[in-house]
């Protein structure tokens, strides 16, 4: 992702296309971009810091970071205090706002939807192919074993197998009666 | 100051065994679990970063660390001074032992002034048609400079949108000016500053309460060490030390920062003071100082941190008189309260709230 997106700006920026693409190896994950970040108006919000009253300032020394902002038109609230930084805690709580309400606003349009359906869909088509691939292993198996068991080293190895197993099943027989 | 509950403790203990300890300090469960938090990370980082400078010298893992460290925050030491920093505005400021912690409340007024700064050049940048781009030098200077972390914020605000810059700090302990400059470094280091900020931020020694020399003593004596100073400053910021003997005494200063933060950079002393000044208040006398150092400068904002609105409003009162003094023309004088959110306790701001007195020259063009 990161490469694409530098790969994009260098050539928006410069002329010589077909050289700089060469620099780009990661394929294009998806074909269609997501749609852009969403944005609030600042004269929208109400942005307060949550430090407790009283006294402050260099009579205190208040570690509170917490930051809450809250969407006049909708009411939603969202609150921050993931960092030290107010700073830090007010750009995380204006992304977690601005992504909640264009889901309000847009539904399964919306950025955060959008998302979260690719990673799904990823997350789906991961699974299948390993489903895909431990079936065509198994198949395999199937496929080898057959030929195998005409052959005398193999049967060997499953004589030795055999052998190590049999041991396991002697012992319940003697211990399952008097267990019980 | 309520005592914890028994409930509390043990709830909080039931979370984390070392939640109670922070919990002392902290007088709530969720900025205790912040503060655990925080630590922890910290606590990680340092002993991974230790391993992978394979230094056998620390016998400490990760827990132990943690532990000693949520004793000492029970003791009340100040948490950045055991985490080591403190984050102001983008900016990362190291925090040492004998140096007061940057404040939260600093942070938003200097913020704001460098909003207000910034919309003057733009405005001035219209009537002058996209001209000008400034060409002139924007002087700036931040008495009690502390970490250095106004001025370095500052720099850090103005730099992308003002071609040149001075910003001048000043202190009168050593060990503030000594991390002050290791913070430039620091910053410039972690990019978060310029390297034009190497050049253009500068920090000295010099004590604003000694005026004996005549004049703007400071400014003029740490002008001749400043390339293309001249005798004048545009913008003068302050966090000065406004406790009075009395709130230092009387609980409202908490414990921590009683014990642990510098007196000098919280209690105006009046031994220091060169001249008496009949003021009936010890916590004002830097303010007396300051503003009459800014007429004489000619400065033409002048921010002020103050420690509750009823010392705001002293030092509008001594303003107005150093000006009449001074005879200064149009002044306007704003008080700014620090929290942002007048809703917070039902459209009355508190009184005892730290907040900022902004005096503003209209009488001289800001060309």
């Amino acid at each position: 992702m990161f490469l694409r997106t530098i790969s994009h700006n260098l050539t928006s920026n410069l002329r010589p296309t077909a050289f700089l693409r060469s620099f780009s190896i990661s394929p294009f994950l998806t074909s269609k971009p997501l749609p852009p970040r969403p944005k609030i108006n600042d004269t929208d919000l109400t942005v307060s810091y949550l430090k407790g009253s009283g006294p402050g300032g260099q009579k205190i020394n208040k570690t509170n970071s917490a930051v809450q902002l809250i969407h006049k038109p909708t009411g939603l609230v969202v609150k921050s205090q993931a960092t030290r930084s107010r700073s830090q805690n007010e750009k995380i709580a204006r992304q977690l706002l601005a992504d909640r309400i264009e889901q309000l606003d847009k539904g399964d349009q919306s950025r955060a939807a959008i998302k979260a359906d690719r990673a799904r869909k990823k997350k789906a088509s991961k699974l299948k192919k390993t489903r895909r691939k431990y079936r065509d292993l198994e198949k395999d198996q199937d496929h080898e074993e057959l030929p195998e068991h005409e052959d005398g080293e193999a049967s060997e190895d499953h004589q030795e197998l055999v052998t190590e197993e049999t041991p396991t099943p002697s012992i319940p027989e003697d211990s399952t009666p008097k267990a019980k | 100051m309520p005592r914890i509950t028994n409930r509390a403790i043990l709830k909080a203990h039931r979370q984390h065994p070392l939640l109670p300890l922070l919990l002392r300090e902290c007088r709530s469960h969720i900025s205790a679990k912040n503060e655990l938090r925080w630590l922890r990370d910290r606590a990680l980082s340092m002993v991974s970063a230790r391993e992978n400078g394979r230094s056998p010298d620390a016998p400490l893992g990760w827990r132990s660390l943690l532990r000693s460290m949520c004793h000492s925050r029970s003791r009340g030491v100040p948490l950045q001074y055991i985490l080591g920093d403190q984050p102001f505005g983008d900016l990362e400021i190291l925090c040492e032992r004998g140096v007061l912690v940057p404040r939260a409340e600093t942070e938003s007024i200097t913020l704001r002034a460098a909003g207000l700064i910034l919309d003057a050049i733009r405005k001035q940048g219209h009537s002058q048609g996209r001209m000008g781009q400034r060409t002139r030098n924007l002087r700036i200077v931040d008495l009690c400079t502390g970490t250095g972390c106004i001025a370095l914020l500052m720099h850090a605000l103005l730099a992308p949108h003002i071609n040149r810059l001075s910003i001048l700090g000043i202190d009168l302990s050593p060990m503030a000016l000594e991390l002050a400059n290791k913070n430039l470094a620091h910053n410039v280091r972690l990019g978060s500053l310029s390297k034009r900020a190497l050049k253009e931020v500068y920090f000295e020694q010099g004590n604003v309460l000694a005026r004996g020399l005549g004049g703007a003593g400071i400014l003029q004596e740490s002008q001749t060490s400043i390339p293309n100073a001249a005798g004048y400053c545009d913008v003068l910021i302050s966090n000065p030390p406004y406790i009075s003997p009395r709130a230092f005494r009387d609980g409202t200063t908490s414990r921590s920062v009683r014990i642990f933060e510098p007196k000098l950079a919280l209690v105006p002393t009046i031994a220091s003071s060169g001249i008496s000044i009949n003021l009936d208040r010890q916590e004002d006398i830097f303010y007396y100082h300051i503003i009459s150092l800014s007429f004489e400068a000619s400065a033409k904002l002048v921010v002020l941190e103050c420690g509750d609105r009823l010392q705001a409003e002293r030092v509008r009162n001594i303003s107005r008189t150093l000006a009449h003094r001074y005879g200064s023309g149009a002044l306007s004088i704003d008080i700014w309260a620090c929290s942002s959110d007048p809703f917070a306790h039902g459209g009355i701001s508190l009184n005892d709230e730290p907040c900022a007195v902004v005096l503003r020259r209209t009488d001289i063009d800001t060309e």
